[in-house]
C-alpha cells in the first residue's frame, strides 16, 4: 500500500500530462489588448506606412538589376529606370529642382508605356485568334480588353515586385500607376531584348491569367437565340428546340431541360427554371460548340512561340449582331 | 456567377418527384427504399447538410401487404402523457382508422431521429387509393421500382380470357365438381 501511495503523484502528473489538448491558446487580454492599439493608432491618424525606397539601406541600382535578374531578362538599365519613372515622380522632382535652382533632366515612362500598351494588344490579338481559331473576333476583343484591364495588369505588376521599385510622388502606387509601370515595363523589353522576348513575357505573365477561366464569361451575349439562328442560316440548317426534360413543374424549384436538334439530331442542351430560359442557355451551349469553347474544351496552349500568325479563314462572323 | 453556372446549379439541385405503388408491398422494407429517396441518399451530390432530398408520393398504402400475422401480432404503442394514458394499438386497427399511417410510421422510423426528420417527412405524400391530386401528379417524372412483383389475380382476368385460355385437360361430362 505504501508503494502504491509513493508513487501516486507520479501516476497522477503522467495522467495529467497525457490530458493536455492540442488546441491552440490564444489569451483572453490578446483581442482587447489588439482592438485599444488599433483605437490608439486610429486617434493618432491610422496607420503610417513607411516605403522600403525610403531606407538608408535601399540602393535602386541594384534592385533594379535584380528585378531583371529575377526574370530571367536584359533590360538596358536607362530604359528599365526611365520605365520604373512615374510622370508624378517627374513633375515633384522638377518643383524639387526649381527650388533649389539646378536642373537635371528626367524621362517618365509615358513613350514606353505607350509602345507596350500597344505591342500586349496586338500580340494577345495574334495569339487569341491562334488558339482561338473559332471564336469570333467581338468575343476575343472583350477577351483582350479584359486581359489589358486596368485590375488584371496592376495585379500582375503587383506581384513581379514592382510595387517598391515604382518611382511615384505617393505610396502605396494605385492600380493606374501599377499597370502603366507594367505596360512600360514591356515597352522597355521590346526596346532591350527584341520582340521574340518580350511577347514570350506577355504570353507568360499576362496571356496565362486565362488559366482555369471560362473565355465565354468575357463575352456577354445579348441575344443568343438570334445569334444562333443567323450562324446556322448560313449553313442552311433549321433549328427546333424540344422540351426533354423537367421536374417540379408545379412547384417553385421547377427545372426544364430543352435540347435543340437539326435535322433530328441534338446539338445541344440548357437548363432553366422556365422553358424560355432553358431554350436561351441551350443556344447558349450550342454557341460554345460552335466557336470550340465548351466545357470540355482542350486548355489553351500557353507555350507557343513567337508571334503567332493566325489564318482566320474558318472564324464566324458576327457583323449582324 | 455566369448564366452557366447558375443553372447548372439550379439543374443539379433541382428536386425530382417520385411515385412509389403500395400495393402488396411490406412498408417495413419499402420504407428504406423511400428513405433513400426522400434524403437523397441516392444523388452523387449527397451529404448531410445539403438539401438534395426529393420529393416521394406513395399510392394505394391501403393495400400494404404486413407479414405472417404481423397485422394480428405488432402493436403501435402511443402515451397521452398522463398517468394511465399508454395504449397500444394492434396494426390492423390502426389500418382501420387511418390506412396512410402504417407507411408514414415506417418511413418516419427508418431514418435516424435528428432535426431533419421532420422536415424530410414533410416531401413524403401518402394516399390511400389511386387517386392523387392533379396537380400533383404532374409534379411526377419518374416512378421507384416495387420491392415484389404483383401478379394479376385470376378472378380479376376477363372472363372471356380464362375461356379461351388453351386447357391441358377437362373434366369428364359426369364428374362432380364440388
Amino acid at each position: 500500500m505504501a508503494l502504491v501511495r509513493r508513487f501516486v503523484p507520479f501516476l497522477a502528473k503522467a495522467v495529467r500530462i497525457q490530458q493536455t489538448t492540442q488546441a491552440q491558446k490564444i489569451h483572453r487580454w490578446v483581442a482587447p489588448t489588439l482592438m485599444e492599439l488599433k483605437r490608439r493608432e486610429d486617434k493618432l491618424g491610422g496607420k503610417k506606412y513607411y516605403p522600403r525606397n525610403t531606407f538608408l539601406d535601399w540602393n535602386l541600382e541594384a534592385e533594379l538589376y535584380a528585378f531583371g535578374q529575377r526574370l530571367n531578362e536584359e533590360f538596358d538599365s536607362d530604359l528599365l529606370l526611365q520605365a520604373f519613372t512615374d510622370r508624378s515622380y517627374v513633375i515633384k522632382e522638377e518643383m524639387k529642382q526649381k527650388e533649389m535652382d539646378f536642373d537635371i533632366k528626367m524621362k517618365d515612362n509615358k513613350e514606353l508605356a505607350d509602345i507596350g500598351e500597344n505591342f500586349i494588344r496586338a500580340y494577345i490579338q495574334n495569339y487569341l485568334e491562334t488558339v482561338l481559331p473559332k471564336f469570333p473576333l467581338e468575343g476575343l476583343k472583350c477577351i483582350r480588353n479584359h486581359l489589358t484591364s486596368e485590375s488584371v495588369l496592376a495585379n500582375i505588376s503587383l506581384h513581379l515586385g514592382t510595387k517598391d521599385i515604382i518611382l511615384a510622388a505617393e505610396y502605396p502606387v494605385d492600380n493606374f500607376i501599377l499597370a502603366n509601370t507594367f505596360k512600360a515595363i514591356v515597352g522597355a523589353l521590346l526596346d532591350s531584348s527584341g520582340e521574340e522576348r518580350a511577347a514570350h513575357f506577355v504570353r507568360d505573365f499576362v496571356i496565362t491569367q486565362l488559366q482555369g477561366q471560362d473565355v465565354n464569361e468575357y463575352w456577354p451575349i445579348e441575344d443568343p437565340w438570334t445569334m444562333l439562328t443567323d450562324i446556322l442560316k448560313k449553313d442552311g440548317a433549321t433549328i427546333e428546340p424540344r422540351l426533354i426534360g423537367e421536374a417540379g413543374k408545379n412547384t417553385l424549384l421547377a427545372c426544364y431541360r430543352v435540347g435543340l436538334y437539326v435535322d433530328k439530331k441534338i446539338l445541344s442542351t440548357g437548363f432553366g427554371e422556365s422553358v424560355a430560359v432553358a431554350k436561351e442557355m441551350a443556344a447558349r451551349e450550342a454557341l460554345k460548340k460552335i466557336f470550340g469553347t465548351e466545357d470540355h474544351m482542350k486548355p489553351i496552349n500557353f507555350q507557343l512561340d513567337g508571334i503567332p500568325k493566325p489564318n482566320s479563314q474558318s472564324r464566324y462572323q458576327i457583323s449582324a449582331s | 456567377m455566369s448564366a452557366a453556372k447558375r443553372v447548372q446549379q439550379w439543374a443539379t439541385f433541382a428536386r425530382t418527384w417520385h411515385i412509389f405503388d403500395c400495393k402488396w408491398q411490406d412498408p417495413y422494407d419499402s420504407a428504406n427504399v423511400i428513405k433513400k429517396y426522400l434524403m437523397g441518399l441516392h444523388k452523387p451530390i449527397y451529404h448531410p447538410m445539403n438539401d438534395s432530398g426529393d420529393v416521394v408520393v406513395c399510392i394505394n398504402s391501403k393495400e400494404i401487404a404486413l407479414r405472417g400475422d404481423e397485422w394480428r401480432k405488432r402493436a403501435y404503442f402511443h402515451h397521452t402523457g398522463y398517468p394511465g394514458g399508454a395504449s397500444w394499438t394492434l396494426a390492423w386497427e390502426l389500418h382501420n382508422k387511418d390506412p396512410t399511417l402504417i407507411i408514414k410510421k415506417a418511413v418516419y422510423r427508418s431514418m435516424k431521429g435528428n432535426l431533419q426528420r421532420r422536415h424530410t417527412m414533410q416531401r413524403l405524400f401518402i394516399y390511400p387509393g389511386e387517386e392523387v391530386p392533379h396537380d400533383v401528379m404532374q409534379n411526377v417524372t419518374n416512378q421507384i421500382r416495387q420491392l415484389r412483383f404483383v401478379p394479376t389475380r385470376l378472378d380479376h382476368i376477363p372472363e372471356e380470357v380464362t375461356k379461351t385460355y388453351p386447357k391441358v385437360m377437362d373434366f369428364p361430362e359426369d364428374y362432380v365438381l364440388k
